[in-house]
């Protein structure tokens, strides 16, 4: 009975993000609270999953930017109204520091990847768009992040990315912060080329990667744990 | 030199007219800088923005250099946005794309209409460039000159992009306000350059790629304009789409240019069967990739790539889209070689 009632839900949530109906999500994100369902079950089970079908249906040429944008814009409607309420186990996987790099101002697909990380239960720290190099790394360092991800739409401004890249060696930090980028503009060939950790084609595959990034770290640092446990009981 | 071989080869694979050529064409349409050309010719950005002579020389060095086809300006995304009132940064002392330092416009009254166009902005400065050049390569190297139209302009430079796209579905009309009353001053732009001496005007529509919006809203909202602009330019143009665009070949082709150009992203086999269905013998540049091939090389794999694209069927081989800044000049003349050595 509960199930059945859940399930209507989380319907209407998927259906206001694949119609890019903010209305209808905010509907939709009030019953969840009315009716004492997890509000992050509400967010997984119901607006991640509509944004699933619009990132399958871009995948396919059925839907384009517009109707990807309107879809996001139903989902912040609708996440807006439940976030407050999610306990905060639920959010904590990790820190992400997200910006467009320096020079480019169109921040369309950071903006998706943001969305996607923040249902995801990822802290997402937005710098914005026309960010510059060393922001990032002063973002990282001062947040204790552990991911960067910059996006650039245009070519002109792949150059930015190597440039944190860079900056990171330089710091000594490249390995103990890990990098993903993305944006149309950018390449699996070009993350080789510039060495950063991860690519992600589409917002889906950037939180799929950015899960694998966190959980390598974390492994290390356990690890790492482990070593120096082992270290001190054999002494 | 007085050889007419690279005009002739140009203009009598895109004019109303085709002519036998001698050789395949090797153009690039769209942007030629490259850092190697800015520095053997002193012609860095961002003086090379604003200074016609400098403009000119960094034009004309991939042919002078590498014997590309023709010679092509200016280099950058943002002139028709400064005439509307975008403030741009040029990154002084720096060799970086110049961009837009922010989104100018809301509503339409936002804009600034310019009372004298030709003296708009870098107008002048693109136009003293062509009358430089023509006067150098008249019937000899074809003037390339771009513009960026309507639909790219406004939507990528003028116009918060997110906005923008949203109001295709949402706001058609605040969309379509735009288009309507801007359109006949990127018209004017075309026309500027063209009766300043440009042989061949190119329309860098890079924003209506289907990487960005459907087919169906390239019919309304793209197609529409770039029409009435083919239809009032009095030389050969060149529709280009550096991204995925083999959703919308047949549509491209019905804004009534002299030929599209692809990128890399649209493949040529199966745009060339496009075309044949819609206009048979239909001119198609292409589309080697401006990063992956030129730009990494080696030379071998540029001569294999340029063999497959003529293969799949261009009718003038091209960089898939500006070419990258850190072009080594000995991968151009590579290039413009193995596209000159195949057989017709």
């Amino acid at each position: 009975m509960d199930d059945d009632k859940n399930t209507k839900v989380f319907e209407k949530l998927t259906q206001a993000v694949i119609t890019g109906d903010c209305a209808m999500a905010e509907e939709g994100a009030n019953d969840v609270l009315n009716k004492g369902i997890p509000p992050y079950d509400a967010v997984i089970n119901g607006l991640a999953e509509g944004m699933k079908v619009v990132g399958e249906k871009y995948e396919k040429k059925e839907y384009f930017l517009p109707e990807m944008l309107l879809s996001a814009d139903a989902m912040y409607a609708g996440l807006n109204i439940l976030t407050p309420h999610i306990k905060s186990e639920d959010k904590q996987k990790g820190k992400v520091i997200l910006g467009v790099v320096e020079g480019d101002i169109h921040d369309i697909g950071k903006n998706i990847v943001k969305t996607m990380l923040t249902v995801a239960g990822y802290e997402v720290i937005d710098l914005g768009k026309d960010v510059p190099v060393a922001e990032f790394i002063e973002k990282a360092k001062s947040e204790g992040a552990k991911v960067i991800a910059m996006s650039t739409l245009m070519t002109p401004t792949l150059m930015s990315m190597k440039a944190v890249e860079e900056k990171l060696k330089d710091e000594r930090l490249k390995g103990k912060v890990k990098t993903i980028i993305g944006g149309s503009a950018v390449s699996e060939t070009w993350r080789a080329n510039i060495g950063s950790d991860a690519f992600g084609a589409d917002a889906m595959e950037a939180v799929d990667k950015i899960k694998a990034l966190v959980s390598s770290i974390t492994a290390a640092a356990e690890a790492l744990k482990q070593e120096e446990k082992k270290t001190t009981d054999e002494k | 030199m007085a050889d007419s071989a690279s005009y002739d080869r140009v203009m009598n694979t895109l004019g109303k007219k085709r002519h036998r050529v001698d050789k395949f064409p090797c153009i690039n349409s769209v942007s030629v800088a490259t850092v190697d050309f800015m520095k053997s010719y002193d012609a860095y950005w961002p003086a090379a923005h604003k200074d016609p002579v400098k403009m000119a020389k960094l034009a004309s060095s991939a042919h002078r250099k590498c014997g590309l086809d023709n010679v092509s300006l200016p280099f950058c995304m943002t002139v028709e946005a400064e005439v509307f009132g975008a403030p741009v940064n040029f990154f002084e002392d720096s060799v970086k794309w110049p961009s837009v330092k922010k989104f100018i416009a809301k509503e339409v009254s936002d804009l600034h209409f310019p009372k004298d166009l030709p003296s708009a902005g870098r107008i002048p400065v693109i136009t003293k460039a062509i009358e430089i050049l023509k006067k150098e390569f008249d019937g000899i190297v074809p003037v390339n000159a771009y513009i960026v139209p309507p639909f790219t302009s406004l939507s990528s430079y003028l116009v918060e992009t997110m906005d923008f796209l949203k109001w295709l579905i949402r706001s058609p009309e605040r969309a379509e306000e735009f288009l309507t009353n801007t359109w006949r001053t990127y018209s004017e732009i075309a026309q500027i350059y063209s009766e300043a001496g440009a042989d061949t005007i190119t329309f860098h529509e890079m924003g209506a790629s289907t990487d960005n919006i459907s087919p169906r809203q390239f019919d309304t909202f793209v197609r529409p304009y770039l029409a009435k602009i083919i239809g009032e330019v009095n030389c050969p143009t060149i529709l280009n789409v550096c991204g995925s665009a083999n959703l919308i070949v047949e549509n491209m082709i019905r804004c009534g240019s002299d030929a599209v150009a692809l990128g890399e992203r649209s493949p040529i086999k199966e745009a060339r069967e496009i075309a044949e269905n819609s206009k048979q013998g239909y001119t198609i540049i292409g589309n080697v990739s401006s990063y992956e091939v030129l730009h990494k090389g080696p030379t071998t794999r540029i001569q294999e790539e340029v063999k497959k694209t003529i293969d799949a069927g261009v009718s003038i081989v091209a960089p898939g889209c500006d070419f990258w800044l850190e072009t080594p000049t000995e991968h151009i003349t590579a290039f413009v070689e193995a596209v000159h050595q195949q057989e017709l």
